[in-house]
Parts: structure tokens; sequence; C-alpha cells
């Protein structure tokens, strides 16, 4: 076992395969870390536009005079069919929402499931898990950094302003998208990359292993011729046969076994 | 050590190493009627390549040993 720890052979792959797990890992991780990043903005990309076009849609004057207490009322579930549709209309999209902004305190006004799941927002019902993003699209179209996790699942967020008839921002709608579908994708990537470089490491070690052998197998036989000389056992003859510096390497040692096979033979024999 | 005994000489050392002299002085001796190694001529190569095959098959494996005569022959 301590042979095999030792040798040569087993030094030449396990430094070969360090180096190509250290190249490899560092090109993984720059690589994944990059994917994902590139997926999310794309992401985000997507929510701003999607945001930014469902905003046109609704009437900001009808939406801004909605209150607690009005989900009775026609002008709400227009708004709620409206936001119903566009939900519907893509099979990404988990939660549509409309928000106001009074004073800092941030609440919902009318929700897309309102009336068709139990835990649906109502108007008036507050935010707390306000984040900058989410602020900014009261002005401007924008979307979260990372993914949000509330009460109501794990989503990548995306907001536009909602503007009256004169032009001004009234409130926000907002679009969330299932996250999962973002981290199957990246994990989908991860996991391919992690194949390849497994794939990788494995062709590259018996790629070594068959090369080292080659060379251990020559440098093997030197030794032996060595040790035979050595021990006094002058019937050896050199058989490596190589262009490379072991070559060399073997033919020098076959002039030096040659002289003193000389000095050593009886004198007569030769 | 005339020109073509140190030309064979040089040829041999890539064979047999250090002791290339000392063994082709004994060929000389004992299979070309005592003839000094240094005062070989062209006409004894033959002979010498002869002799220079079979002992040093003793010494290095028979191509080596055959490729050292040849180029002996040749030189």
């Amino acid at each position: 076992m301590k042979k095999i720890i030792y040798s040569l052979q087993t030094k030449l792959i396990a430094s070969f395969i360090l180096l190509i797990v250290v190249i490899a890992g560092g090109t993984f991780f720059y690589t994944f870390n990059e994917t994902k990043k590139a997926l999310k903005e794309t992401m985000r990309d997507e929510l701003k536009t999607v945001a930014s076009a469902v905003a046109t849609q609704i009437n900001g004057d009808s939406l801004s005079i909605l209150k607690m207490g009005d989900e009775s009322k026609n002008s709400f579930r227009i708004i709620r069919d409206q936001l119903l549709t566009i939900r519907s209309s893509n099979p990404d999209i988990k939660f549509v929402y409309t928000m106001r902004n009074e004073n800092g305190k941030v609440s919902f006004i009318v929700d897309a499931d309102f009336g068709n799941k139990d835990d649906a927002a109502k108007p008036g019902d507050p935010y707390e898990k306000t984040n900058p993003r989410l602020l900014e699209g009261f002005y401007k179209s924008s979307a979260d950094d990372d993914f949000t996790i509330d009460q109501w699942g794990s989503v990548l967020s995306g907001y536009a302003p909602i503007k009256d008839i004169r032009g001004n921002n009234v409130a926000l709608v907002g679009i969330d998208m299932e996250s999962s579908r973002v981290i199957e994708k990246q994990n989908f990537i991860g996991n391919t990359i992690y194949l390849i470089i497994g794939i990788s490491i494995l062709i590259a070690a018996a790629i070594i292993g068959i090369f080292s052998l080659t060379i251990i197998r020559d440098i093997k036989k030197l030794n032996q011729n060595a040790t035979e000389i050595s021990k006094g056992n002058t019937n050896v003859t050199v058989e490596v046969n190589r262009k490379d510096e072991i070559g060399e390497l073997a033919e020098s040692f076959s002039r030096m076994v040659a002289s003193l096979k000389f000095m050593m033979m009886d004198q007569d024999k030769i | 050590m005339n020109v073509l005994a140190d030309k064979i000489l040089k040829i041999t050392i890539e064979y047999i190493g250090p002791a290339a002299e000392r063994f082709l002085e004994r060929q000389a001796e004992r299979h070309l009627n005592g003839l000094k190694f240094s005062d070989i001529e062209r006409k004894d190569l033959p002979e010498l390549a002869k002799w220079v095959k079979i002992s040093a098959g003793l010494l290095v494996d028979n191509s080596r040993a055959s490729e050292l005569a040849e180029k002996i022959l040749k030189a």
C-alpha cells in the first residue's frame, strides 16, 4: 500500500487530477455564477417589460379611489378580472396585484386572486416586506434584485407605475414570477457543468494513467537492471527503446552496464 | 592511435561505454593475430566487425551489437 502511495505514477496522476480540479472548479464557479446572473437579469428584464405593458392597461383613475370595503364595486371587479386575465395568459406568472404608497405605507388595492383564493390580499391590506425596488416601482419599471420569500411563496417580482389620466403615478402593478423555473434552469446548467467536469477528469485521468504507465514501466526496467547488477548479476540487457529523455537515459545506462559487464566478465570469455 | 582506430573507438564508446578501448584492443589482439588496435587498417575491418558483433552481443542486446558491427564496417 505504501509503495502505491509513494509511486511516481500515483504522484503524476494525483498531480494532474488536482490541476484539472482546480482549473475546472474555478471555471465552473465563474461560469455558473455568471450564468445565474445572466438568467436572473433576463428574467428581471422580462418582468419589467410585462409589468410596464400591464400598467398601461389599468385605469389609474378608477384604481386610485378604491379603498377597503370596495370589493363589491364594479370598478374593483373590472380591474380584478383584468389582472386575472393577465395572470392566466402566462403560466410563469404566479401573482398579479396592485398597490398604493401612502406616506411610506404600502398596501394592496386589487389582487387578481381576490374572490378565488382564501389567502388573496384585500384592499387596504398592508404589505410589510417592502424593498427599494418595490418602492422604485411607484415611479419607474423595476424588478427585485433577488428572489422574495413571503407567505405567498418564493418569487421574483417586477413592478411598474400606474398613471391616472393626468399622467400622475397613482399606484403600481406587481407581477410575481414563480422562481422554481429559474432555479430549475440554474440547477440544470450547474448539473451539466458538473457532469462535463466529471467526465473530463475521468478522461484526463485515463490518458495520464496510460501515459505515465509507459514511462514508469521503462523506469522500472532500468531499475530492475540496476538492482541485478548491484547484486553481482551481470547477465542483464537494457531493453528500453524510446526516442525521449528516458530513451537517452536508457542508452547511457546501457553503455555503463556494458562496460561494467566487460570489466567483471571472465577474461577468456570476451 | 591512427585516424581509423580513433573513429572506430568513438563509434564503439557510444555502445560499450568507457571500456570500449580495452574491448577493441582485446578483439584485435585475440582475433586479428595479435594486431595492436591502434595500428588497425581498413582491410582488417570485416574481421574486426565480425568479432565485435559476437563479443558485444555478450554485453548489449544482439540488435545493438549488430548495429555497432555495421557502423564499424562502414567507418
